[in-house]
């Protein structure tokens, strides 16, 4: 091989971005949570774990931590569940399946900061469609509904402004807006099972659809959703544009809706508090690093890079 | 949906059917929750072409269907600049698209989101490539190192790390400029590991020959290596084109006010905060700007970009 050095000049720029881009930035993070940093302080004090005993102890980081939590309890499970249903349902009909899945699809592609938009339209209390349509299911039978009778005479939801639907509100537009691609990794995963595994569990008794399912499907299925579960985890952690746009100060009715990525930008950008957001940076890698480390672990069995 | 119209009385039909049109009340239950689940999803798409087409009144009030009367309504805005209230008389639709194209400079935004998608992925695709044929294809002592470290780097979210990045910038002074847009994503570790999964798969024969042919390890990169893999950097156009079209948040942070440098979400964001009862119709007809061309592209070409997105579930 005549250029033996080519491969620095291939491996050089990669790795230099790397370091740059990717790896400076958690050191930088790393160190600056443990200051009072401002940009355009010429210096800093170095305050310790301070920045960290606040954002465990303070009433505002508490309510970052229970809106972040409820919400991803709520998008993932959610999200992987309709996603995994939407996925058998369309592999089972016969027809139209193609056509289900792109629909589901659509809000993967749609910019999330339109639709959010659109959605703050949708659910607003006096011209908003949702309310307006609830409203006509009013005098039927589904005000035998306790909620909807209430609804009906108090008037629905404020949905977006109001404090105890706020943060499931915001869950609702995560569930709509992810679900489909959970969907479509499922029904990539489920063109992998078998055939002849069900005709066996059929052989062996396993009338009812729901046990081929307990004993094949969701067997077969164990890789997928470890990384679909993993995703969404993910993805939702980094949840950021609705709530901007819904509440661009302050995160929401009570800061019921003041996710981690929102505080990071509130803190650090608008309040120009770095060591606090760095803080929460920090915090944050913390929870992401460990659940792709969870993740691959549970992988490793089945899969190696190589 | 033909099957879904068929007379339900057909509950037992599955003990003695015809094979090629033959209804069941399972088959109808799941079309009619398919269908559910598809109305909600297209609920806010509904809600956004449908008040891109419709008066202000008629925004207001909910009537109108989903095109609106298309009747001609008085625009005060135009009306307080002096004209002839005849000459003022628009109709919704147009008055709405011509409106969001004219009240901010719309073009600019798609201009530059297109600028920016198109140079992130250009120079993802420059940097990513040669290292994934080096880690798949050359022998050098650190190699398993660096793929290590690849590895590693596909555990960072770039959005997490925006505050650092920020400040870096800032300390630069390259904050508010094209720049600040592009720098953070042009190493995308994950197009190095997907390349280097494919280039796995190319033939050692194949490079060899190329060799013999007396070719450098450049223009093997770049004549041979590119070809075979334009099926997969397709598929990771489309990733890479889909989430920074899309993407919201790191543009929030770095471009502060300078409109000139504003993305299609950005400049929709803008719109949002200046936005009073009028101009809900120009709105949604800026959002359904912003949001049609990937929707049509999506469209078109549905299963290369399925792949695409889905692309991460290779890892």
């Amino acid at each position: 091989m005549q250029s033996s050095r080519a491969h620095w000049w291939f491996i050089g720029p990669a790795l230099f971005l790397m370091v740059l881009i990717l790896l400076m930035p958690i050191g930088i993070a790393g160190v600056m949570s443990f200051t009072n940093y401002s940009l355009g302080n010429p210096g800093a004090d170095w305050v310790g774990l301070a920045n960290y005993e606040k954002v465990f102890t303070r009433s505002t980081y508490q309510k970052m931590f229970g809106a972040t939590f409820r919400y991803v309890f709520v998008v993932v499970p959610l999200s992987v569940g309709l996603g995994l249903g939407a996925a058998l349902l369309i592999n089972s009909t016969r027809r139209f399946g193609d056509f289900y899945k792109t629909i589901y699809f659509l809000p993967v592609m749609a910019a999330l900061i339109a639709m959010a938009i659109v959605w703050e339209f949708a659910l607003h209390p006096t011209i908003g469609i949702v309310n307006s349509t609830l409203e006509q299911g009013c005098g039927s039978v589904l005000e035998s509904w306790s909620w909807f009778a209430q609804g009906c005479d108090r008037g629905f939801p404020l949905w977006l402004t109001d404090r105890d639907y706020a943060i499931w509100t915001v869950a609702f537009i995560g569930v709509w807006q992810g679900f489909g691609f959970n969907m479509v990794l499922y029904l990539a995963g489920l063109t992998s099972v078998p055939r002849e595994l069900y005709q066996a569990a059929e052989m062996d008794g396993a009338k009812f659809a729901w046990e081929r399912f307990r004993l094949v499907t969701w067997p077969m299925l164990g890789p997928t959703t470890v990384f679909v579960v993993t995703i969404s985890f993910i993805r939702s952690f980094q949840v950021f544009d609705t709530v901007e746009a819904f509440y661009p100060q302050g995160g929401g009715p009570s800061k019921s809706v003041y996710v981690m990525m929102f505080a990071i930008y509130e803190k650090a950008i608008q309040q120009n508090l770095m060591g606090i957001g760095a803080a929460i940076t920090v915090v944050f890698l913390v929870f992401v690093m460990f659940l792709t480390l969870a993740q691959r672990w549970l992988v490793e069995k089945r899969v190696h890079y190589s | 949906m033909s099957d879904l119209s068929l007379p339900a009385n057909g509950t037992a039909a599955g003990a003695f059917s015809v094979p090629s049109f033959r209804f069941s009340a399972t088959e109808t239950l799941k079309h009619l929750v398919l269908i559910l689940g598809s109305l909600i999803v297209l609920l806010p798409f509904y809600v956004m072409l449908s008040y891109s087409l419709k008066s202000p009144a008629e925004i207001m009030q909910n009537i109108g269907g989903f095109f609106g009367a298309q009747e001609a309504f008085r625009d005060d805005y135009c009306v307080k600049l002096g004209k002839d209230v005849a000459d003022c008389m628009v109709t919704p639709a147009i008055y709405n698209y011509t409106t969001a194209f004219h009240k901010a400079p719309l073009v600019r935004y798609l201009l530059n989101g297109v600028i920016i998608t198109a140079s992130i992925f250009f120079i993802q695709v420059l940097v990513a490539l040669p290292c994934a044929y080096a880690l798949a294809k050359l022998r050098f002592w650190g190699r398993e190192a660096v793929f290590g470290l690849v590895l590693f780097c596909l555990l960072i979210p770039v959005h997490a790390i925006a505050l650092p990045l920020y400040i870096m910038l800032a300390k630069l002074g390259l904050t508010n400029s094209y720049a600040a847009l592009v720098i953070p994503w042009t190493i995308s570790v994950f197009g190095i590991f997907l390349m280097r999964q494919f280039f796995m798969t190319v033939p050692d024969d194949l490079i060899d020959a190329a060799r013999m042919d007396g070719m450098s390890e450049f223009s093997i990169i770049w004549n041979v290596m590119l070809p075979t893999a334009v099926p997969a950097l397709l598929a990771f156009a489309i990733f890479s084109v889909v989430a920074h079209w899309n993407d919201y948040f790191w543009p929030r942070i770095v471009i502060t006010g300078n409109r000139d440098l504003f993305t299609p979400p950005l400049g929709l964001r803008e719109f949002k905060g200046d936005a009073d009862g009028d101009n809900f119709g120009p709105m949604m007809a800026t959002a359904t700007v912003i949001v049609a061309p990937l929707i049509l592209a999506f469209l078109i070409a549905q299963r290369r970009f399925i792949e695409g997105i889905t692309l991460s579930g290779m890892k």
